[in-house]
């Protein structure tokens, strides 16, 4: 007993993410040869007929007139009729048709912005695309190429859409996102062979904020800008982690655009730092403010989320310890930042990578030297990281104390070490 | 001096204005009057002979030293002195005061020469009902140095409207001796308009009386104008602390002064009558320091505007603008007597320069007025007919002109209703072509609507290209207030929606001031866009480029009540679009989008963009490629947006 074939829905456009189902010329049971037309879908344009692979026992787990989201699996064939359980009901459960893009009936002729036009052309999209629409922006155009990955220029692995798993307990189904299938998407694109292998190191954080909250605007106390700007100078030496596994091939990146990866209430996004081998810190912050900024007004645009080369996912605002970053699709590697433990001054980097590209020992290395360039950056002048030493009573700082005594190290009424200038020692 | 007896009733009633106007001095250095009194104290028989001597359908438009016109007039003793207290029981609940005062047809009004056409218009109103009634208007010698008098003398002339102008000469413009600032003689400038002339003398009492009386029946039975001369000497300042002038000079006329003679000659009629008034108005005033002042509530209370949400599509008319404004008018002017049409040129067949009274004159010529080239007495007589229940339109030629009839739209039309506490109001509506695009250069092409709009009680209209304008006027013509109408010199041929951009819908308010919105079919807007007048049909031809080159899905937002926003609808669309443009004709600097955009800060609590267009700030220039550049084109608005939002 074998399954010899899958049908699942396939996506014929961008516009149908999910099709109509407008013939089944066999009932389950039935023999099946080789080229017979098995199951008809209807598209927004036309119909299209999908055949048999291979003689066989065909189980139908749809039904006529029925709409179906693409990758369901709508037909199996099987070596044996016995294989074939009719009692089942057909499992794939079936949405809800769909609204229309647009809810109102209209049949004028689209306009297109000139960017809109550009943006089509560059993609090799058709305007088809976008019948009923009145008005079509730039925006409008990467709504589409956005919310639809298979519009991209690469082939992505199907993973979606399983086989749903049957349970004799009480369960309650929660219908997975569309944001969230994009994200299973892009992320089974390299995890999905299962050759990944992740690598931690550890960096030695004390005082390393001395310097660098000096340099920064707003993003004090954060590692994030330093280790994009250090990863990207560092990838120069490193082109298989700026890479990807193509088919055969591993295809390198001549641009280094380190991505980082957000996620603050409107799904997780993988924001382009273009070019940051070439930018300071400070553009570096820049930029990733910007990007926040766009992300929070929804106003990113497609350049943003794309073309990125490699990623750094930054965790270490969660309280994490160490974690195993996914390796995002067209990209060799992640780098993963844990928090910084504030008691042994160190912080967890964890990089993971496609080992179809290369191996540990080379992440290793990776990850050493940029633990030495991240470290350069301590301060050896602890005074200048005492400057924002506290009174934890009257708050005052150390720089601001004008008795040019110092301040007493403590424990607080609750029990926590802190710091206490004279004054407030001596009590007045 | 002469020693002829007057009637005891006469010097009675001079007495009382004298009484009365000390007593105002006397409750003035008590603090108890709030702002000022000009005294007419040695002037009282000119009151008398003039107004004292009208009948009650007549009527009485004085200025600033108007308190014994008003008393001879009227005789409401009570209602000056609690006017001038401040108290709600006053003629005009305190709200005027001394020098605006209304009752029972007395107006009186701190602008000089300004009272002048208002007086015409009222007179020329009673001529149009045939009522038999005339008109006083009172100026002094410092009015004869403001040109809307010149203006009104000629059109009383030529029109033949029954107004007397009684002028006061008491040798003194405030405190400038009129040797200082009169050049020529006064009589013969009435004279050279063909205006009969008469003079007369406040020191002569009686003369003055027959004089005044035979001049009243001339002008009421002629149905002509007059003009009347009369030499006084006021015997005190100006205001009150106001005068340089020699003592010995005041007191030769008070020697002069005839109740200063009678109160010599006749002491126990004097002191009889003295004493009388002076319990008299003692006893009014004891009443009147109990009542209350006005409540802000009677005075002013905010309007609640009126959202209107009811849309309404809109269809293309096949008509050019002015044809539908020209049926509009010869209907209003058949269906309508007490519509009038006034203005510049426009007797047809040549109808006026853009055509718009096209043969009114031939349907209605008595309610026809081509007026010489006189803006203020233009829209001063527009005002006097408003006020005596006419439904004046007044046209001013080119909307640049508009700056000669200011006055009389700022200080008259607007404040007639308040200032008079609401007994009168003033539905006068002026009409003039505003905008460039013509080549008419500096003076004939610009847009002064920003100086318009925030004129209290007046409400400014632009009309647009998207509907027809006769809705717009059918609201003005039900106005009980000043309305300014702004046309639009390129619209005038234009047909009503010719043009329609596609994928988007049409449709407006059914508002009396409708608000045109066009919206993309489907799409949410990017942009909102508010503009109106000749601007908007500029806008509308171009939403279709605007998306293609700027990408933003525009939505476009028309008011037709420039004065008051649809601000709720703007913001509506803005909370969509998240930005906000606004496109003026005129120069943005104090425009009006920035007082849109104030009020729609004011109104939002969400973040938006906000940007404005407009012309730069130089005049218009008449060479196409420059004025093409100054006042906003397709070119630099597509531009700017790209600019400015994206």
């Amino acid at each position: 007993m074998a399954l010899l074939q899958e049908i699942k829905v396939p996506l014929l456009s961008v516009n149908d993410t999910s099709l109509t189902i407008i013939d089944t010329p066999f009932t389950s049971g039935e023999k099946v040869d080789t080229g017979q037309v098995i199951v008809v879908f209807e598209t927004s344009k036309t119909s299209y007929e999908v055949t048999a692979e291979t003689p066989g026992y065909i189980q139908y787990l749809c039904s006529n007139g029925d709409d179906y989201e693409v990758n369901e699996v709508v037909v199996k064939i099987f070596s044996d009729s016995k294989d074939i359980d009719l009692s089942v009901e057909t499992p794939v459960k079936k949405i809800k048709k769909l609204a229309p893009i647009n809810t109102k009936e209209w049949s004028g002729e689209t306009q297109f912005s000139s960017g809109a036009k550009k943006l089509l052309e560059e993609n090799e999209l058709s305007s088809d695309l976008f019948k009923g629409y009145d008005f079509v922006s730039k925006e409008d155009v990467m709504a589409i190429m956005v919310s639809s990955p298979k519009t991209k220029k690469n082939k992505l692995a199907n993973s979606v859409s399983q086989m749903p798993k049957q349970t004799r307990l009480d369960i309650i189904d929660y219908k997975i996102s569309s944001g969230k299938k994009i994200e299973i998407d892009y992320l089974s694109d390299v995890q999905q062979a299962g050759l990944t292998s992740t690598v931690h190191i550890y960096v030695d954080t004390a005082f390393i904020f001395g310097h660098l909250n000096n340099a920064l605007k707003a993003l004090k106390n954060s590692i994030l800008p330093l280790v994009i700007y250090e990863s990207s100078r560092l990838l120069k030496k490193y082109p298989l982690l700026n890479a990807f596994y193509n088919s055969d091939s591993i295809s390198v990146y001549k641009d280094i655009n380190p991505g980082f990866a957000i996620d603050i209430g409107k799904g997780l996004k993988v924001l382009n730092v273009k070019n940051a081998g070439e930018l300071s810190i400070q553009h570096i912050e820049e930029k990733i403010l910007d990007l926040s900024g766009k992300y929070l007004d929804d106003k990113l645009e497609l350049e943003h989320l794309t073309d990125i080369t490699f990623t750094i996912t930054d965790l270490s605002a969660e309280g994490t310890f160490l974690f195993k970053p996914l390796v995002n699709f067209m990209n060799s590697s992640i780098l993963g930042i844990s928090s910084i433990d504030t008691k042994l001054n160190r912080c967890v980097l964890s990089m993971t990578f496609d080992h179809r590209i290369t191996e540990g020992k080379l992440v290793a290395g990776f990850l050493q030297e940029l633990k030495i360039r991240l470290e350069s950056y301590r301060s050896d002048n602890q005074s200048l990281m005492n400057q924002d030493v506290m009174c934890f009573k009257c708050r005052k700082k150390l720089k601001d104390d004008l008795a040019d005594v110092g301040f007493s190290k403590c424990i607080t009424p609750k029990g926590d070490e802190a710091y206490i200038c004279q004054s407030c020692f001596k009590g007045y | 001096m002469t020693n002829n007896p007057i009637h005891h009733r006469h010097i009675k009633t001079a007495l009382t204005i004298r009484l009365v106007e000390e007593k105002f001095l006397q409750l003035f250095s008590e603090g108890k009057l709030n702002g000022t009194v000009h005294t007419c104290v040695g002037q009282e028989f000119s009151a008398l002979a003039f107004a004292g001597q009208l009948k009650k359908k007549d009527f009485v438009f004085s200025n600033h030293r108007c308190h014994g016109h008003y008393i001879a007039f009227t005789d409401d003793v009570r209602g000056l002195l609690a006017e001038l207290l401040g108290k709600e029981t006053g003629t005009c609940g305190g709200i005027g005061s001394s020098q605006h005062l209304c009752n029972n047809n007395f107006f009186s009004n701190g602008i000089q020469g300004g009272i002048v056409p208002v007086a015409a218009g009222y007179a020329l109103g009673n001529k149009l009902k045939k009522n038999g009634a005339i008109g006083l208007v009172y100026i002094g010698d410092g009015t004869l140095g403001e040109g809307a008098l010149y203006e009104t003398m000629n059109i009383i002339s030529k029109w033949e409207i029954p107004l007397l102008i009684v002028c006061e000469n008491n040798f003194y413009a405030q405190s400038t001796a009129q040797q200082v600032n009169l050049a020529g003689d006064i009589e013969s400038r009435a004279a050279a308009f063909g205006i009969n002339t008469y003079k007369g003398y406040t020191s002569s009492p009686e003369e003055l009386l027959s004089k005044a009386e035979e001049v009243i029946s001339y002008v009421r039975d002629e149905c002509k104008p007059a003009f009347f001369l009369v030499e006084t000497y006021r015997l005190n300042p100006h205001s009150k602390g106001d005068d340089d002038r020699d003592p010995a000079e005041i007191e030769k006329f008070r020697n002069n002064d005839y109740l200063e003679i009678f109160q010599k000659t006749n002491p126990v009629y004097y002191n009889q009558y003295q004493t009388e008034i002076t319990n008299e108005i003692d006893v009014l005033l004891s009443d009147i320091f109990n009542d209350s002042d006005l409540a802000l509530d009677k005075y002013y209370s905010p309007k609640v505007p009126v959202e209107n949400a009811d849309w309404m599509a809109l269809d293309p008319i096949g008509k050019r603008q002015v044809e539908l404004l020209n049926t509009f008018f010869k209907d209003k002017m058949v269906a309508d007597e007490l519509t009038v049409f006034i203005g510049e040129d426009i007797l047809s067949p040549y109808g006026g320069a853009f055509k718009v009274a096209k043969d009114l004159s031939f349907i209605a010529p008595e309610r026809t007025f081509s007026t010489p080239i006189s803006e203020s007495a233009i829209m001063g007589i527009s005002n006097g007919l408003a006020l005596n229940g006419f439904k004046p339109f007044a046209e001013i030629m080119f909307g640049d002109f508009i700056t000669l009839a200011f006055d009389q739209i700022v200080n008259h039309a607007s404040k007639f209703y308040h200032m008079f506490n609401k007994k009168v109001s003033c539905p006068v509506v002026v009409r003039t072509p505003m905008g460039g695009r013509r080549g008419y250069g500096p003076t004939h092409s610009q847009t002064l609507d920003k100086f318009l709009i925030g004129i209290d009680n007046v409400k400014t209209v632009a009309l647009n290209t998207f509907f027809d304008p006769a809705v717009l006027y059918h609201s003005i013509s039900s106005e009980i207030h000043p309305v300014i109408v702004i046309e639009n010199k390129i619209d005038y041929g234009k047909k009503i929606l010719n043009h329609q951009s596609p994928n988007y819908y049409y449709e407006r308010t059914d508002d009396l001031y409708p608000v045109v919105r066009v919206r993309p079919i489907l799409s949410k807007p990017t942009l909102t866009i508010v503009s109106y007048g000749g601007m908007a049909d500029l806008i509308n031809t171009i939403l279709n480029d605007i998306f293609v080159e700027t990408d933003l899905k525009p939505e476009l937002i028309i008011p037709s009540l420039i004065s008051e926003m649809p601000v709720h609808l703007i913001a509506d669309s803005l909370e969509e679009s998240g930005k906000l443009l606004f496109v003026e004709e005129g120069s943005a600097s104090g425009g009006i989008g920035a007082e849109l955009a104030a009020q729609v800060a004011e109104y939002t609590d969400f973040k938006y963009v906000f940007r404005r267009i407009a012309a730069l700030p130089v005049p218009v220039p008449s060479v196409k490629s420059l004025e093409n550049l100054v006042i906003p084109d397709k070119n630099r608005i597509i531009q700017e947006i790209k600019y400015y939002f994206t």
